[in-house]
């Protein structure tokens, strides 16, 4: 049996379980962002890793792509109420990222940086999470442009406005730093399967 | 501190009421935001390091490159934004 959510194609009983409260499924992957989509040149391109840890480091993108590579099946979630089921990512998991930096103790928190200054926070076991990688890869391509091209953070358990595009650098600190849109009324947590969309 | 008198009541006043036109939300924030600076620039108002941040972000949510069109959460961003300078601006 399939079931019609509302707006969006129909979907089947064990999708719609998939389906956070308030979302509607879309086959499409909407653009979402504010202000420009930021030009790129991979060769100046870099990553930089820092704060409470033991070991700061930076890559450039040669070095990104020989890291070992991680492929995730998984579903998304948008703050605007769109999810999108069955996505494909491929990139480097977090922990590759994690193991390298050697987190001290006092790193609980990390502030995701991005172009043009735009910010995201998590808790480090957040981020930890087994499921979280920095991708460069949607559904078999390269992201486009409008998707984060060339990195893009995915922590599917969280809205994805926690997953930045076009990511630079991740900077841990012992206390949490709201991000850009948490800064201006998003909720700090995210969680889509308790509707954490504002703190207002 | 502060801000007090007849322009800096204006100032605020005059912000809000921009911010609340009908119309485009990012084209009521860019001149509620001219407005704001008119009134920094005549000393009506107090340019805060905490606004200067907020401004700051502002600036990058409405940035438009040349042949780009504003992203589809530039309007929200403004918004959200918008608000918190409004209520910054009550105590400028």
């Amino acid at each position: 049996m399939s079931i019609f959510l509302g707006r969006g194609p129909r979907v089947s009983d064990q999708q719609k379980k998939r389906i956070p409260p308030g979302q509607y499924f879309t086959e499409k992957w909407p653009v979402l962002h504010y202000g420009s989509v930021p030009r790129v040149d991979l060769k100046t391109w870099d990553f930089k890793v820092w704060g409470e840890v033991d070991n700061p480091f930076e890559f450039g993108w040669a070095e990104f792509k020989e890291m070992p590579r991680k492929a995730l099946h998984t579903d998304i979630h948008c703050v605007t109420r769109w999810s999108r089921l069955d996505m494909d990512f491929d990139g480097v998991a977090i922990q590759t990222i994690l193991e390298r930096a050697k987190l001290r103790p006092t790193a609980r928190f990390v502030v995701v940086h991005a172009e043009q200054g735009y910010t995201a926070n998590l808790p480090v076991e957040v981020l930890d999470d087994d499921d979280v990688i920095l991708a460069d890869m949607a559904d078999g391509a390269p992201l486009t442009p409008d998707h984060g091209y060339p990195l893009r953070l995915v922590v599917p358990r969280r809205y994805f406005w926690k997953s930045a595009k076009w990511v630079r650098g991740l900077q841990f600190v012992p206390a949490d730093r709201p991000g850009f849109w948490e800064r201006y009324g998003y909720h700090n947590d995210a969680d889509p399967w308790k509707e954490e969309r504002f703190s207002e | 501190m502060t801000s007090t008198g007849p322009a800096a009541e204006a100032a605020r006043r005059q912000f809000s009421e921009i911010l609340a036109r009908k119309g485009h939300a990012v084209d009521n924030v860019r001149d509620a935001v001219a407005r704001l600076e008119q009134a920094f620039a005549d000393g009506v108002l107090t340019r805060t390091s905490e606004i200067a941040g907020v401004l700051a972000d502002l600036a990058v949510a409405l940035e438009q490159d040349e042949g780009q069109k504003l992203g589809g959460k530039s309007a929200e961003a403004a918004r959200f934004i918008s608000r918190r300078l409004e209520q910054l601006i009550a105590d400028a």
